[in-house]
């Protein structure tokens, strides 16, 4: 250690500096990304007059009310749930099928292999709004108007593409040997799939499952297009209980949304933890 | 590649079945005798806020109180989501008993689905909804009963005149020039405009168009929109002489026209910017974006100034408003709700609440605004009201003006490429 | 711990030792096809009856004329492909498209890699620092909208910081100037997708084993050398499909450019997708919005099947080239 120690030390002044530096530019990253961000937070605490007359300012005076009565309604936790189930539904079933096909697409070899992969894309490259109206209908069809199903499981459908996307790769990085391994062992590709790819894929698993999660969480078109019903509203319907025909109560606007970002975020911060996990060690020996 | 043609094979098959099936096979033609007994009415309205979201539900309620077969399931849509939600819930066999719309060729557009039903007989309307009625009859049948008219005129600050130093309210546009002078000249941004929304753009446009066009060459526009007169043209070139004054805020292209503080409304609201052409919804707008309380008091009115030379009649008014179609399944409950809307009580308690003019001019007293007042009565004496041409033509026609006005007004295009793209739009061109 | 480092990463499963017998492959190919009918059934399934249906039918639109009410009877043909081609609007709307992802590929690839690697760091607080920066990903895009709309004013908190900085001779009409404004919109993107990049290359850098960078230090590479030549070319896979989805979420722009300019002043922010909406859907030409969805998928088709063929070829083991071959 203490040889170690002895050539790192002319390195120490550099590595400082560089460290220097870092804190610098993280600094002004955070201030650039927190300032919007903070206009939705304090907005929240002034009234849309003050905020349109003084853009820019801090709350004069500090109002409660905005916060208050949306915590205090039943109407936004009920948003709240209906938004947190369809979130989790969609985003199951995303990275649940997802994660099989990418298996599939990438550690098997069969005729049409990339012909499925290519079909997969497809549905990146089309955007969502001109579906809407075959959507509708189909849904309709399907009785799923009215229903948590009828916007979770459309968005899990349009997030498979993405998930498989970028699921393929990671999967197929992972190095033959660690399967051949298994399969020594008497594991089956199932059960090699289950036991060990799946832990392994861990940091590409959740960022695709915070993407799913985040997309369906601020989805709206979907929602307005199954929910006609308030009961059902998901978040980003019911802002709309703040808009009028000419106007905005835009300081309810901010505090609602900045309270729907919270649930969000905190998917958000219990993932990013297993992203940091993920393969160090494991690629040893 | 077999998989991925089988893959496609199976993906058009649906889509052919799914269309047939969807488009077309279980939409009954125009209901017949409406089912007698107890009957729910699914109500779509834009009232999201209050007066009207509370207003409504208490007309529910006491209209349900004195007709116990009649129900109501009231569902409050976001006003942009109309668009997208109408077409849909009238592709669908159970549309809402009643929805809101706001006439004109949106109106026609949606008569096309078969589903909404003919008004004519259930009341005289021509009779109590006087001018309002026809901008909402297609064929001179009535789908479609306004319960609030809108009127659009000059909304100015009286305070900010005085500092400039005019004594009376423009009537000609050559007093309205000199106003716009005089407001520059004391520092301030004469009108305000929301050219980023293109609808406010338009109002220009279609003033010019009323006071250059003969009320029947704009009443023959409303039938079939095919701009020949030249009237149409001298509109565009009063609106070119008018922008070349530079009577708007900086960066007028951008400005929203309602949405925060540094719209259109706002800037009026809050003293930056003296005048703007906008309906009457402008104090309601405008109240909510600024601190200001007396706002009301310092705000007057001028209707749009007649236009020398002009073949129109300087009576006509622009405007518009909001209304109710029913659709076939319970249309004759529905239509007798829609004539309790237009009743004299009714809608003395909509004008008291703010949410706009009545139509029913008998309810002009119940206005609590001095200012509203006038507003009206300029409706009300109008020899014509045109709505705006974004509503009054179809959509695709209407959307186009709006565009080629706003272009216009960022400096590209004629006042020839604004007509011409309005009759390439009419005639299905895209 | 050599022979690791001879086995690059991004070589398929299996090939590299082509001596090997192989005793778990024989297994019988009808529980293969078992194994995958298992795996890419749901997915396949839900996608192609989600997706690929409702897609269909939008397509089976495009051919018509239809405003969205009655039935569909107007058959046109490619007409509505036609006049969407030859419009200026539409062609400039493509124009924008282009220079989108030309800048999101020149600016947002170095800054979100540059801020991976920073966020990689054992730095104080670096849990936090992520949350922040992913935070406007989260954000909808109608807040991100009504925010920077806010703040974009004349005279508003751009415009006011500015000054405070000295650089208030740098301030343009942010959102009126046909020239600054599609510019603008890209700031805001930025803003809104920094976080998309930074998770995606922060899982891709988990892949980089520390050893590595150790072993460089240790051999005297500096840290610029050791990121520039070792850790940079590794993430190369994860590099691309951020490029790919990158391009494709430029190509497909909507939301923002919707809720600030709604493609305008004066056309000067119409992108494929809102000249769609305006153009076809909110003047209730649905056959029309129809067709112009299908130029736009055909746009992004073209570029993915170009870079699935080009650049991805590594990462798919010949994928493509096979499938094309």
């Amino acid at each position: 250690m203490s040889t170690v120690a002895t050539i790192a030390a002319p390195r120490a002044r550099k590595r400082s500096t560089g460290t220097a530096i870092t804190y610098v530019v993280a600094l002004v990253i955070i201030a650039v990304t927190v300032v919007p961000l903070l206009f939705v937070i304090v907005g929240g605490f002034r009234t849309t007059a003050q905020i349109n007359s003084d853009p820019a300012g801090l709350p004069s005076p500090w109002v409660w009310d905005n916060y208050r009565i949306i915590l205090g309604s039943s109407q936004f936790w009920r948003f709240l749930g209906n938004s947190a189930l369809i979130a989790v539904i969609a985003t199951v079933l995303a990275v649940g099928f997802g994660s099989m096909a990418a298996f599939a697409l990438s550690r098997y070899t069969f005729k049409g292999r990339d012909s499925i992969y290519t079909l997969f894309t497809l549905g990146l490259l089309f955007p969502l709004t001109v579906a809407t109206l075959p959507l509708y209908l189909w849904l309709r069809q399907l009785g799923l108007l009215e229903s948590p199903l009828g916007v979770a499981i459309p968005e899990a459908a349009f997030s498979l593409p993405v998930t498989i996307v970028i699921l393929r790769p990671f999967m197929h990085a992972i190095p033959g040997e660690i399967e051949d391994a298994a399969v020594l062992d008497g594991a089956t590709r199932v059960g090699f799939f289950w036991r060990i790819l799946l832990p392994l894929s861990m940091p590409a698993l959740t960022t695709v499952a915070v993407l799913a999660f985040v997309t369906s969480w601020n989805g709206y078109l979907l929602p307005l297009l199954v929910f006609n019903d308030s009961q059902h509203f998901t978040l980003p319907l019911g802002v709309a209980t703040f808009q009028s025909q000419y106007s905005q109560d835009t300081a309810r606007v901010l505090a609602f949304t900045a309270l729907s970002m919270i649930p969000a975020l905190g998917f958000f911060m219990l993932a990013e933890r297993r992203i940091v996990g993920g393969l160090t060690g494991s690629v040893k020996g | 590649m077999r998989i991925t043609r089988k893959t496609c094979a199976i993906a058009v098959a649906a889509a052919m079945a799914l269309s047939v099936t969807a488009c077309g096979g279980d939409d009954t033609p125009a209901a017949s005798a409406p089912p007698s007994g107890p009957v729910t009415l699914t109500w779509w309205h834009n009232g999201t806020t209050d007066p009207l979201n509370t207003l409504w539900q208490q007309l529910a309620d006491e209209y349900h109180a004195a007709h116990p077969d009649v129900s109501f399931k009231i569902e409050p849509i976001q006003n942009e989501q109309f668009p997208t939600k109408v077409p849909l819930a009238l592709q669908s066999s159970t549309p809402p008993d009643i929805y809101q719309q706001w006439g004109g060729g949106q109106e026609a557009g949606q008569i096309t689905s078969g589903k909404v039903a003919d008004l004519s007989s259930v009341a005289p309307w021509a009779e109590q909804l006087g001018l309002a009625a026809p901008g909402w009859q297609v064929d001179g049948k009535q789908y479609g009963v306004p319960f609030i008219q809108h009127v659009v005129g000059f909304w100015y600050r009286k305070d900010l005149f005085t500092q400039a130093g005019i004594t009376a309210a423009p009537t000609t546009m050559d007093e309205l020039t000199t106003a716009i002078t005089k407001l520059k000249g004391a520092g301030l941004a004469p009108i305000a405009v929301g050219g980023k929304d293109r609808w406010p753009d338009a109002f220009y446009w279609g003033y010019f168009a009323t006071r250059e066009c003969s009320t029947d060459v704009l009443k023959a526009a409303s039938k079939t929109v095919k701009l020949d007169d030249p009237c149409w043209t001298r509109a565009g070139q009063d609106l070119k002489n008018f922008l070349a004054l530079n009577p708007f805020q900086p960066g007028f292209v951008g400005t929203p026209a309602q949405q925060g503080a540094g719209s259109s409304a706002g800037m009026v609201a809050n003293g930056q910017a003296a005048m703007e052409l906008q309906g009457d919804w402008e104090p309601g707008t405008m109240s909510a974006l600024t601190t200001d309380k007396d706002l009301k008091s310092k705000l007057g009115w001028f209707p749009f100034p007649a236009v020398a030379g002009g073949a129109g009649d300087p009576g006509v008014v622009l405007g518009g408003g909001d209304g109710f179609s029913c659709t076939t399944r319970a249309a004759a409950a529905c239509g007798e709700f829609l004539k309790y809307l237009v009743s004299t009580p009714v809608q003395n308690r909509l004008a008291a609440s703010g949410a706009g003019l009545p139509v029913n001019p008998a309810s002009a007293p119940s206005l609590t605004d001095e200012t509203l007042k006038k507003v009206f009565d300029q409706g009300h004496k109008a020899t014509y009201i045109q709505s705006y041409f974004d509503v009054a033509w179809p959509t695709a026609v209407g959307q186009a003006l709006n565009d080629a006005v706003a272009n216009f007004f960022a400096g590209q295009g004629t006042p020839d490429s604004i007509v011409q793209a309005v009759n390439q739009a009419a005639a299905g061109n895209k | 711990m050599t022979t690791d480092l001879a086995t690059p990463v991004d070589r398929p499963p299996g090939e590299s030792k082509p001596t090997a017998p192989r005793p778990a492959r024989r297994r019988s190919s009808t529980r293969t096809k078992l194994e995958l009918a298992l795996f890419l059934g749901p997915a396949l399934v839900l996608f192609v009856g989600f997706v690929l249906v409702p897609i269909g039918i939008a397509v089976y639109y495009s051919l018509y004329d239809w405003n969205g009410f009655g039935p569909i009877s107007d058959f046109v043909g490619i007409k509505n492909y036609k006049d969407a081609l030859s419009g200026n609007v539409f062609q400039g709307a493509i124009g924008h498209n282009v220079i989108i992802a030309l800048l999101s590929l020149v600016v947002q690839l170095p800054l979100s890699i540059g801020l991976a690697l920073l966020l990689n760091r054992k730095l104080r607080g670096r849990g936090f620092l992520r949350v922040i920066v992913f935070a406007p990903y989260v954000l909808s895009e109608a807040i991100t909208a009504v925010i920077w709309l806010l703040m974009l004013q004349p005279n508003g908190f751009a415009d006011q910081f500015l000054r405070a900085v000295g650089l208030g001779g740098v301030i343009e009409q942010w959102l009126a100037n046909p020239k600054v404004v599609l510019y603008t919109l890209f700031v805001v993107i930025t803003w809104k997708y920094i976080g998309f990049g930074i998770i995606l290359l922060l899982a891709g850098l988990q892949g980089i084993p520390a050893e590595l960078r150790e072993a460089a230090a240790l051999d005297g590479a500096s840290a610029w050398q050791t990121t520039w030549h070792i850790v940079v070319p590794l993430l190369g896979p994860t590099i691309r499909i951020w490029i790919f989805l990158s391009v494709i979420g430029s190509l497909q722009l909507f939301d923002l450019v919707w809720i600030m300019t709604l493609g305008g002043p004066a056309n000067a922010t119409t992108t494929m997708a809102s000249y769609m909406i305006d153009h076809g859907f909110k003047r209730y030409e649905f056959g029309y919005g129809s067709a112009v969805a299908v130029v736009l998928f055909a746009v992004c088709f073209v570029f993915a099947l170009l870079y699935q063929r080009f650049a991805l070829r590594r990462d798919t083991a010949g994928a493509l080239t096979r499938m094309a071959g």
